[in-house]
């Protein structure tokens, strides 16, 4: 019972929205360079092979059969549908709406064709489901703008579970595919050669990747740390933990808020996934993750870092421009 | 409300804090068991027999008799067999009250991303016949035999491309072919056949690029259609 009042204190907890508004900006730009990516594709991938598509789509998905069955104009009017509530969401007219337009376009679009997709389609409508219950337009949005005559509002203040939330599907992407990865190439013991050789198949490779023979340790050290990163990634729920309650934190918990392990496991993150982008093509997978890592930051730390930055680009802009003062004449 | 006055909305309020924690913690239950490791779409014979899951299985015996556990590739393959279809069953009965959730609210969790590094990768290629001779038009991730590249090696397509390499994809490679056929039959009106296959090879070690001594690769799934019934 005791837990149970703790879980729902926990959800309970409110906070300002800078968080939360982030995440909308980033998970709404996400779908919007997800459905563009796919514009060029649209008459051989998404319609039927009666209307120039490859194979025959069958009924379609859920929505799609509910609206008729698949056909051309129905397909551009979801991508139309897709592209506006996306660019809505980055705005934050009405978040929670058009998330769930977003969501229901997304997936009625991208399961058109159930074999010309991959787990970046799961991963923006997951988070697209997050953003439904997030109530994201408090800040950095049109309707803060319009409400207030500012683009931020530092008061109101929203409910944090959303963000947790978020948080908690980050780490179960990691750790369901971290243990998984049961092959040999993987697993601390064998050769390490997994990132090697998934580098070398040509569906996913940008470019050839056969220098990496020369480096071939590089990438085991890669292999290692990735499979390290993604295994132990619920480690991570156990250093927010401590960082939340430091005094009762046991050892492990201390550990972790003493190597500041949340900043430690977000930059690892942040440089997979920008490695991930610049050499293997598999569509907007990492821009997708990357846009559920500003739930790892409370927004008063948002507002620290921010803080940071402004000062130091006022002084960057100080140094730079010349002095008000007069210059003294010589002698 | 003077002070002292209870809130009206008090219970109200109470209930919904905890109706919200259930909601919450049922999300996480559903997303959490969908999520935990499972063989799915892995649940076929044919992909069973491919050489580099094969190649897992010669691996994987060799690691437990490495440990003193008396186990034959074959064996080890037949106990996995079983085992995975016990454990499906299971899991498609826990799963089942919550699949409209998946399907209606986009929360599948099929994380399975590069579980193993396909040793025996496919390469796809596509020639026409004209002039009395073969000529490629596309080879995958060729920088001069790109026709079609555009579309070819969009993401959506490279992963359509990769299933249809498998034998199981038979019938959608098939719609794929016809389809390629269709369009070359109006790009090349010289040409009289397309021929579309998979080089098949197996990745090679970094002693073996460093020698220039890379395995030799075979053609697979050889389809070749006549342009004249697409004109």
């Amino acid at each position: 019972m005791r837990a149970w009042r703790r879980w729902v204190a926990l959800l309970d907890r409110r906070e300002v929205g800078t968080t939360m508004a982030l995440c909308r900006i980033l998970i709404g730009a996400a779908a919007l360079y997800t459905i563009l990516n796919d514009v060029s594709i649209v008459t051989p991938v998404l319609l039927d092979v009666s209307e120039g598509g490859y194979r025959p789509l069958g009924e379609g998905p859920f929505l799609v059969r509910w609206l008729g069955g698949p056909s051309k104009e129905l397909t551009f009017g979801l991508i139309a549908a897709n592209i506006a509530s996306s660019v809505a969401l980055i705005a934050g007219v009405l978040p929670r709406v058009m998330a769930l337009v977003c969501l229901q376009a997304h997936i009625a679009v991208a399961d058109l064709n159930t074999q010309a997709g991959g787990s970046y389609d799961e991963l923006l409508s997951n988070a697209l489901w997050l953003m439904v219950f997030a109530r994201s337009d408090t800040t950095l949005s049109l309707l803060c703008r319009l409400r207030t005559g500012r683009w931020t509002d530092r008061e109101t203040l929203v409910p944090a579970w959303p963000r947790y939330l978020l948080m908690f599907q980050l780490l179960l992407v990691y750790t369901s595919t971290g243990t998984q990865k049961l092959s040999t190439h993987w697993l601390p013991g064998g050769d390490l050669g997994a990132l090697y050789y998934i580098l070398l198949q040509p569906s996913w490779s940008r470019f050839d990747m056969s220098w990496l023979a020369w480096v071939f340790p590089v990438t085991q050290a890669a292999t290692l740390g990735t499979w390290l990163f993604e295994v132990f990634a619920p480690l991570l729920l156990i250093a927010m933990w401590g960082r939340s309650d430091r005094v009762k934190a046991g050892p492990l918990r201390r550990l972790l808020c003493r190597i500041e392990y949340r900043d430690l496991f977000a930059f690892f993150g942040v440089m997979m996934h920008l490695t991930i982008h610049a050499v293997m093509e598999v569509g907007p997978f990492s821009v997708i993750s990357l846009a559920f890592y500003p739930a790892l930051w409370h927004p008063d730390e948002w507002a620290r870092m921010a803080r940071v930055i402004g000062t130091a680009s006022r002084r960057s802009a100080a140094t730079s421009s010349p002095s008000r003062t007069p210059d003294r004449p010589a002698g | 409300m003077a002070v002292n006055e209870p809130d009206p909305r008090g219970p109200l309020r109470a209930i919904g804090r905890q109706l919200r924690a259930v909601l919450i913690t049922a999300h996480i239950f559903a997303v959490f068991i969908l999520a935990f490791p499972a063989p799915s779409g892995g649940m076929n014979r044919s992909a069973w027999s491919d050489p580099t899951v094969q190649a897992e299985f010669v691996s994987w015996s060799a690691r437990l008799q490495a440990m003193g556990l008396e186990s034959s590739p074959e064996s080890l393959e037949e106990t996995l067999w079983s085992w995975a279809q016990s454990y499906m069953q299971r899991r498609r009965d826990l799963l089942k009250p919550f699949m409209p959730y998946y399907r209606y609210c986009g929360t599948y969790q099929t994380w399975r991303m590069f579980i193993a590094p396909h040793r025996n990768p496919a390469r796809l290629h596509i020639d026409i016949y004209e002039d009395g001779e073969w000529r490629p038009v596309y080879i995958a991730r060729h920088p001069q035999h790109d026709w079609k590249g555009e579309l070819l090696d969009h993401e959506r397509m490279r992963s359509a491309i990769f299933r249809y390499a498998w034998k199981h994809y038979g019938r959608s490679y098939k719609h794929f072919g016809e389809w390629i056929a269709a369009e070359a039959a109006e790009e090349f009106p010289e040409a009289t056949l397309i021929r579309l296959r998979y080089e098949r090879f197996r990745t090679p070690t970094p002693e073996q690029v460093r020698e220039e001594n890379r395995p030799p690769s075979t053609f697979v799934h050889p389809r070749t259609f006549q342009l004249e019934t697409f004109r």
